[in-house]
């Protein structure tokens, strides 16, 4: 473990309480972890336990009741609406679960979306989002709208539009939710390779706990409290998937 | 996010839902459209009318008559003293219009040119039938400025003789004295046919009427005077300003009543405390030309203000003004009515194209697109509507322009038209573009205030 590093995010005494009625409720009851640059971390638990909640208020989406969100040494929890935005902009890549790619663009302009909202001119955007897009293995794809591309493709795209703007940090909130269980390890192996290749850290939300042994290290949440951490580095599913005596429905799997 | 990137983007969103979008631009063009067509109308309406004062001795003259001097002499010139003029307080000296003051009007400044009228009544007598004449002597600068339709002859600029240039209905007038019967409204026939006939013309009408109650009193002398020409009678022309006056030269009016009425008031004008008639004749009125509109009113001051009396039509263009800016808008109203419902068009849609997109702004935002810049793509998608609603607007708007002139003109009534100018076209562009940002500008807000987690929601 890379302790002497500075972390990418602290989170410091975390709460979230929401009222239902006349019932408080604790989504989050006091949280605290640090997560370190070029780590591809997972938070996972069951329904309920606050792991989305968690996600949403490290991503500058939701407000904590209490506590601290510090990443690349800002604190997100004091920032308004609209720095958040303009933090989002530049510092965090998102990748969505129902993918979330606009119907009218194309694959590459999507990728490219995130630039065009920076400001950057058509040519280099479209440069840009080409590069990425070739890195996700969809080349031939540049031109196809999402209604066009299966899921595990759109998923790509969703990949490769959170890296266009090189963030700090990426943001995945089961990003293998609507996919099925082939193109998911599909898509676990292509991050774990954007993370590994491109330095980049990664925290995912998953409920799915041999999804979140893709990852370096598995955050264990329930009832609003993280319960374990468990260092994943040594026995983590893609090594071992990518052995072929091992893992479900891997077999045809040629390239990542 | 770039300007252009933004219009590409807003642009996207409206060709995606395409029939929605026509429906609303349809909207937006009839609300165009119908505030165009309205204005144009009245448009075409103060035209017709300005024409219309323009035929009626114009914009830029002042009728001047004499008037009673107050002492108001020249001094400031002010919405008062028209009224000072106009009341004649006895003890006023009384400004009379003679060559001297022609003179004087001619040279003020703003003044083209003057013309002195002077007009006298006498009567004609052909066979059994007679008539009143109002006779109107006139220099022949003045002549060519009545805008005469020559029907024969010419007009009577000579001054050395006195002719007649007769109005086109001068010969419907003749009566027969003993039945007072006027031939030409019982029989529609004119009895004289005043190019040929000739007429002897009485000019000192009070010994005519005594000789003609008392039969001791010697009539007075009748006289033959030569025909200039007559007016054309058409029926463009038949209700002319003119039909019923008889033209002839100033100077040699002048000179044959001083002849026939020697030392002896001429009847109309004026005489002296003791009843004794000036050596000069003056003149009943004088037209004063104005080289612009915009001087008529300061010329007429300050006339007035000499003492004379002075009016011009300018009351009329301006009541007629006024009136035309009511009719407008009361029109235009009526068409903003229109623009209005589709204004609320615009706002609808928008509103449903938002709960559509919900997920997409919330994408947005997540990915980090600044709340000005949602706001931004909304207003832009709205404005977009104004603009191309008010685009067809103004097609319609110019088709319908040419359907009522066309319908009108074969109605025969070519005055009143439908009139489109380049800043109404123009005007009625941008207040569409403006009325779709105002009505969008509601549910833009709408859109920048949505939450980013609807995004992360999943359906």
């Amino acid at each position: 473990m890379a302790e002497t590093k500075t972390p990418v995010i602290q989170v410091k005494d975390l709460y979230k309480v929401y009222r239902v009625g006349d019932t408080k409720v604790r989504a989050l009851n006091g949280v605290e972890f640090n997560i370190y640059k070029g780590e591809f971390c997972s938070i996972v638990g069951t329904s309920g336990s606050g792991k989305s909640t968690l996600l949403n208020m490290l991503a500058g989406l939701e407000k904590p009741t209490k506590g601290q969100v510090i990443i690349g040494g800002e604190h997100m929890e004091s920032k308004t609406e609209n720095q958040l935005v303009k933090f989002r902009r530049e510092h965090i890549g998102f990748i969505f679960q129902s993918f979330n790619l606009m119907a009218t663009m194309t694959a590459l302009e999507n990728v490219a979306l995130p630039l065009t909202f920076q400001g950057v001119s058509k040519e280099q955007r479209l440069k840009k989002a080409g590069e990425l897009l070739d890195l996700v293995g969809l080349k031939k794809y540049k031109k196809h709208r999402p209604t066009q591309m299966s899921g595990g493709q759109q998923q790509r795209v969703g990949v490769a539009r959170a890296l266009v703007v090189h963030p700090e940090i990426i943001f995945a909130d089961e990003p293998t939710g609507n996919l099925d269980s082939n193109t998911s390890e599909e898509v676990m192996r292509l991050m774990q390779k954007v993370v590994e290749e491109q330095h980049q850290t990664l925290v995912m939300v998953t409920h799915d706990n041999h999804l979140a042994s893709f990852a370096d290290r598995i955050f264990h949440i329930k009832d609003g409290k993280i319960v374990q951490i468990e260092d994943n580095r040594a026995n983590r599913s893609g090594e071992k998937a990518a052995m072929p005596q091992q893992g479900p429905g891997t077999e045809d799997r040629v390239d990542a | 996010m770039r300007i252009l990137d933004l219009l590409r983007m807003s642009s996207g969103s409206l060709l995606k839902r395409k029939f929605r979008t026509i429906l609303t631009v349809l909207g937006v063009m009839i609300g165009t459209a119908s505030i165009v067509v309205m204005v144009s109308l009245g448009l075409g309406i103060n035209r017709a009318q300005m024409e219309q004062i323009e035929r009626y001795g114009g914009l830029t003259t002042i009728t001047v008559r004499e008037g009673r001097n107050d002492g108001y002499y020249g001094g400031t010139v002010n919405g008062a003293s028209v009224y000072i003029a106009g009341s004649s307080s006895s003890d006023g000296e009384v400004k009379r219009l003679d060559d001297e003051a022609i003179r004087m009007l001619q040279g003020l400044q703003h003044v083209k040119s003057v013309y002195p009228i002077l007009t006298f009544s006498a009567i004609a007598k052909f066979g059994a039938y007679e008539s009143d004449l109002s006779i109107q002597g006139m220099t022949p600068e003045g002549l060519e400025d009545q805008n005469i339709q020559i029907g024969e002859g010419h007009l009577p600029t000579d001054s050395s003789e006195l002719e007649f240039f007769y109005g086109n209905k001068v010969a419907a007038d003749f009566y027969n004295p003993k039945t007072y019967d006027y031939p030409y409204y019982s029989t529609g026939k004119y009895v004289v046919d005043l190019s040929k006939d000739t007429l002897f013309i009485i000019f000192d009408q009070s010994a005519y009427w005594s000789s003609q109650n008392d039969g001791t009193v010697q009539p007075p002398r009748k006289y033959i005077v030569p025909t200039a020409g007559v007016e054309k009678a058409n029926e463009e022309n038949e209700w002319s300003s003119n039909g019923y006056t008889v033209f002839c030269n100033l100077d040699a009016l002048k000179t044959t009543l001083q002849r026939i009425f020697r030392n002896k008031v001429i009847p109309g004008q004026p005489t002296t405390a003791g009843g004794k008639p000036y050596k000069e004749i003056y003149y009943n009125r004088a037209s004063v030309v104005v080289d612009d509109v915009e001087n008529v009113v300061e010329v007429q001051e300050f006339i007035n203000s000499l003492g004379y009396s002075a009016d011009s039509n300018i009351e009329w263009i301006q009541s007629t003004k006024e009136q035309m800016a009511n009719i407008q808008a009361l029109l235009g109203g009526i068409g903003a009515v229109s623009l209005l419902v589709a204004a609320i068009g615009i706002t609808n849609t928008m509103m449903m194209s938002i709960y559509e997109r919900t997920k997409e702004i919330g994408v947005m935002k997540v990915l980090g697109c600044d709340m000005r810049n949602i706001q931004e793509l909304f207003l832009i998608e709205a404005g977009y509507i104004g603009f191309i609603g008010g685009l067809v607007g103004l097609g319609l708007s110019y088709t319908i322009s040419a359907v009522i002139n066309r319908a009108l003109a074969a109605g025969g009534e070519a005055t009143v038209t439908s009139y489109i100018p380049p800043w109404l076209a123009i005007a009625a562009l941008i207040f569409a573009v403006i009325i779709g940002m105002v009505a969008g500008f509601f549910p833009s807000r709408r859109a920048m205030k949505l939450s980013p987690l609807a995004a992360i929601r999943n359906e």
